[in-house]
């Protein structure tokens, strides 16, 4: 039995539709830049962390540590990628909200 | 472009330090270093720093906190079973010391009020516990204290005899008779004046035998103690110096040691400085031998020396005592005459060079700060209680998935532990502002007697005091509601399925006796307070006998060999009081020999003429040597007969003028006026030509002691005080009386120069600050107790919301439902009122007699008490049940 798709929270929703974006990229530095830029909120790096230990930790994520460089002080980057199980998770919740925002097109995209 | 910019290194590794797993840190911190060299780049070195600093402590936190409460951030997947519940992987303490944290940090406000409420009663305990400690249970530290022994000799009907009380004569037989007790060494007030240098003044200090140093475990600093040859007349002009009267009046000089210093007028020679340390005995800074005449050692009738000595090899205090007994009963037979009631006590050195009074008081404090510790615990109690009915539903599912009753036990006694150590950690530097309050409390004019003052400050004794005393009150307040949690039947919880109803018997019970217990201890706490408040009042302000107001006194002592003509002490004092007799601030001035309220008194033998008294029979009557004009300065009445006058002069014929209560012992229901009455067997007669008003010479001995006082120029003392009535404020007399003594005699210090105001708020300052703590004690326990009936009654009514629903649904009036709270806290209180007037009955008998009479249990206080605290207690019934009965019926029966 495959495991029960986790719910996502607003912000690890944000957190995966970023690591998905971001593909051979994917670490805290710039996804935090870009989910600022998006959704145009400031992100707490304590928060992002939090959110990312915690993906991983339901198995919606899976990181492998790169190689250390030297503008980093000569520490690895940690890039983290989506598992199926994440994929899943995107998947219904986006398409929780799809149906939620189906028919109100014109509303939601009036200027 | 320069070197790259490194970020700050302490910050970097606070921040690694805080990261547990080593993938994270790496990471974590890489990615702020990665940053950091793009913010540098764009804002400039100094403002990245700034940058990296905050990141790195927001991060911190976050990193360390949730290593403490990993919430956050659980390190498994939701779905595998907690290893509580399935009863084989192991649990550890650190998980349930997590989850009882976590618990706590869940309810602030409840674990705030429950630390704060603790970390006051603690520190309150721990203050007065160093307290006792220093002044009552150890107030003397040095090596062997524990083998020195105080023996002390009186008739047995003289309750003012204190240790220092032993007649040379008996002194110099029990070192030679003695086998238990080694190292006998004696000690004889001596308080010398020093003069030449700056202003004179007077020094505490003893005649001491040289054996005396070694006794008491002291070494010198500089030079040496003193030799055997130095105990005989004309030798003894050497002195010690303490540590502290080296550093304050020599500056510490070494090169003193050799010199000559003039003490009395005379010149000794300063043999050694002392290290550093107490000051014993009684505070003492200057020490010379002890040189008595062989006459002098023949003096048996009189005593007054202070006699240690250490226990031999294998003796006990109990085989010393048996054989002191011995040597004085076969000293009762060969000296009928002076030693036919002569008793002896030996007793350990601290039980017998402590301050006697203190005792009673530190046990009143400290018995004060445990009913407020245990009224704080019955508090918390009711208040965890209440919570833990909250979390029956989840005890109860954890018992029926198999969690042991001990392992709910267990965490719930975590989260008292918790809280315990929290607030210890709050009562700690409570107490050290505790008892430094008390060190600036006590008046310096005291402390000279206050022995062990030097060890009042917060030590390893008071912190394990403080640890001990909240362990116990955590064991107290967090088993209650444990046990009664694990005791309610498990189905029963369940079957509520978290619907509130009316809270179980047992459980109410419980409640109620805390409750209960919390208003009794507190009735017994104020009114304790109340009591003590009132005996400071009459001690400060009530029956003096004597008029505190516009009086400026100066105390001194003359020293011995200049003024052993008494022709020269009758001089000096009419030059001081003729000096200053034509001022016009001065109303009346007068001298008497012991100020009332300043510590000191002398006392005599009293034979009444035309009645044999047998040597049992003979009662002390307080001595006291006046000039004229004294009982107007103090205004004290002269209710018959006459008061002293120049008239009697030292030629003249011997006259007295006793108190009220003096004549009223010998001469009940007949005149007083002509009788006469001696002070030995064959000393003259004296002959009583008036009688004065009763005066209060000491609280501490509140009864009205019979006193008879001499003219001074019939019996000139060396000790005396200038009492001086002014017409306004006596202050402004200080310079001129200061002046007057110095145009007398340029060597002679005052000792003190205080206003009789200031002498009388001396004496009971200390106990003045015991009040005003203990007061505040009361105040503090009154809060508690308030806040712990409320919350009970308050959580009563709401465990009741659905009951009252119900009611109110059937057509029960609001009244009728607030009637049914208010009738609960009628119950609660009452009970504790019936309780608490016992207790505080009980504790104002303690105290009147601890307080020697100063305190008296009127019925008014207690009943005022007990109305206030029932009235308190009504008003926090009826606030909650008026806010259940308000309720809509149906909002009520649907109220989880």
């Amino acid at each position: 039995m495959p495991p029960k798709t986790p719910y996502l929270g607003e912000f690890e929703y944000a957190v995966l539709l970023a690591v998905v974006r971001l593909g051979d990229e994917a670490y805290a530095v710039p996804m935090r830049e870009l989910i600022e830029d998006r959704t145009g909120r400031p992100v707490a790096r304590g928060a992002l962390y939090t959110a990312l230990e915690r993906l991983e930790a339901k198995g919606c994520l899976r990181s492998r540590m790169g190689d250390p460089t030297p503008e980093r002080g000569g520490r690895a980057r940690r890039y983290f990628s989506v598992t199926p199980l994440g994929l899943r998770a995107l998947k219904s919740t986006h398409a929780a909200f799809a149906s939620l925002t189906k028919g109100l097109e014109a509303v939601l995209e009036q200027p | 472009m320069s070197a790259p910019h490194l970020p700050p290194a302490f910050a970097e590794s606070m921040l690694r330090r805080s990261i547990a797993n080593p993938e994270w840190r790496d990471a974590v911190s890489g990615d702020l270093h990665e940053e950091f060299v793009e913010m540098s780049r764009r804002h400039g070195a100094a403002a990245a720093r700034r940058w990296y600093w905050r990141q790195a402590c927001g991060l911190t936190l976050r990193f360390s906190t949730s290593r403490l409460i990993p919430m956050a951030a659980p390190r498994r997947p939701m779905s595998v079973p907690d290893p509580d519940m399935d009863g084989r992987s192991g649990w550890t303490w650190l998980s349930d010391g997590r989850h009882a944290l976590r618990a706590l940090v869940a309810r602030p406000a409840l674990s705030g009020a429950v630390i704060l409420t603790l970390a006051l009663a603690l520190a309150a305990n721990a203050t007065i516990f160093n307290l006792a400690d220093a002044l009552y249970l150890r107030p003397f530290r040095f090596a062997g204290v524990d083998r020195l022994v105080v023996v002390a000799s009186a008739p047995e009907n003289d309750p003012l005899a204190d240790r220092s009380s032993v007649a040379p004569a008996d002194y110099r037989e029990w070192v030679d008779a003695s086998t238990t007790l080694t190292e006998f060494a004696a000690a004889d007030f001596w308080d010398p004046n020093l003069s030449e240098i700056d202003e004179p003044e007077q020094l505490a200090g003893f005649r001491v035998t040289p054996a005396f140093f070694r006794a008491i475990g002291a070494t010198p600093a500089l030079g040496r103690t003193f030799l055997d040859e130095e105990t005989v007349p004309g030798g003894d002009r050497r002195v010690i110096l303490s540590h502290g009267l080296w550093m304050r009046r020599f500056g510490g000089d070494p090169t003193i040691v050799g010199r000559h210093i003039r003490l009395n007028g005379e010149p000794h020679e300063v043999v050694g400085i002392m290290q550093p340390g107490p000051s014993i005995p009684y505070g003492a800074e200057v020490w010379a031998p002890l040189a008595y005449t062989e006459e002098e050692w023949q003096e048996r009738r009189r005593g007054w020396l202070l006699v240690v000595a250490r226990l031999g090899a294998g003796q006990s205090v109990g085989t010393a005592r048996a054989e002191m007994e011995a040597i004085v009963a076969r000293q009762r037979q060969a000296f009928p005459e002076t030693h036919a009631t002569r008793e002896v006590s030996v007793t350990g050195f601290i039980q017998g060079m402590r301050d006697a009074g203190a005792g009673p008081f530190l046990g009143i404090w400290q018995a004060a700060a445990l009913l407020l510790l245990l009224i704080a615990s019955a508090n918390i109690a009711n208040l965890l209680m209440a919570r833990g009915t909250e979390r029956q539903q989840e005890f109860a599912v954890r018992l029926a998935l198999g969690a042991g009753r001990w392992r709910l036990g267990l965490q719930v006694m975590f989260e008292g532990a918790w809280l315990a150590v929290l607030s210890i950690a709050l009562a700690l530097p409570l107490a050290a502002l505790g008892v430094e309050g008390m060190r600036r409390g006590l008046p310096p004019s005291v402390l000279r007697w206050v022995a062990g003052y030097e060890f009042m400050h917060v030590d390893w004794a008071v912190l394990g005091v403080t640890a001990l005393l909240g362990a116990a009150a955590t064991l107290f307040f967090s088993l209650m509601p444990a046990v009664q949690a694990s005791r309610a039947a498990l189905s029963d919880s369940l079957r509520q399925g978290g619907r509130t109803t009316t809270v179980g018997r047992s459980r109410r019970w419980l409640g109620t006796a805390l409750a209960a217990g919390q208003v009794a201890l507190t009735l017994a706490l104020v009114v304790g307070s109340v009591l003590i408040l009132g005996a400071v009042d009459a001690a400060v302000n009530g029956v003096l006998g004597f008029d505190k107001q516009h009086v400026m006194t100066a105390s001194l002592t003359l020293p011995e060999r200049p003024y052993a003509d008494p022709e020269a002490r009758r001089q000096f004092v009419a030059r001081v009081l003729g000096r200053l007799r034509g001022m016009p601030a001065v109303e009346s001035l007068g001298v008497v020999s012991f100020l009332p309220y300043a510590g000191t008194s002398s006392s005599r033998p009293i034979h009444p003429e035309g009645v044999e008294l047998t040597p049992a029979e003979v009662r002390q009557a307080d001595f006291q040597r006046a000039t004229p004009a004294y009982f107007e300065a103090m205004r004290i009445p002269v209710l018959e007969g006459r008061g002293l006058t120049d008239a009697d002069r030292a030629e003249s014929r011997p006259v007295a003028v006793v108190s009220r209560s003096f004549a009223d012992r010998y001469w009940p229901g007949q005149p007083a006026i002509g009788r006469r009455f001696r002070i030995a067997p064959e000393a003259p007669w004296v002959e009583v030509v008036g009688v004065s008003g009763d005066i209060m010479h000491d609280w501490f001995m509140n009864q009205r002691r019979p006193t008879f006082y001499r003219p001074y120029a019939q019996d000139p003392s060396l000790t005396m005080s200038i009492v001086v009535r002014t017409t306004g404020d006596p202050l402004h007399v200080a310079g001129e009386l200061r002046r007057a003594v110095t145009a007398a005699d340029p060597d002679q210090p005052v000792l003190q120069l205080r206003s009789m105001e200031r002498v009388v708020a001396d004496k009971v300052g200390g106990v003045n600050y015991l009040a005003r703590a203990l007061a505040a004690m009361g105040g503090i326990a009154l809060l508690l107790a308030l806040m712990g009936v409320y919350s009970l009654i308050a959580y009563l009514a709401a465990r009741r919301t659905q009951e009252i629903g119900v009611r109110m649904a059937l057509g029960a009036t609001r009244w009728q439902v607030i009637a049914l709270n208010i009738r609960q806290a009628l119950v609660i209180t009452g009970l504790g009122l019936a309780v608490g007037t016992v207790l505080a009955v009980a504790l104002g008998k303690l105290m009147s007699s601890a307080l020697f009479g100063l305190v008296s249990l009127e019925p008014l206080p207690v009943a005022v008490m007990v109305v206030a605290l029932g009235l308190t207690a009504l008003v926090a019934g009826y606030l909650p049940a008026r806010k259940a009965a308000d309720l809509d019926p149906t909002t009520a029966l649907r109220t989880p």
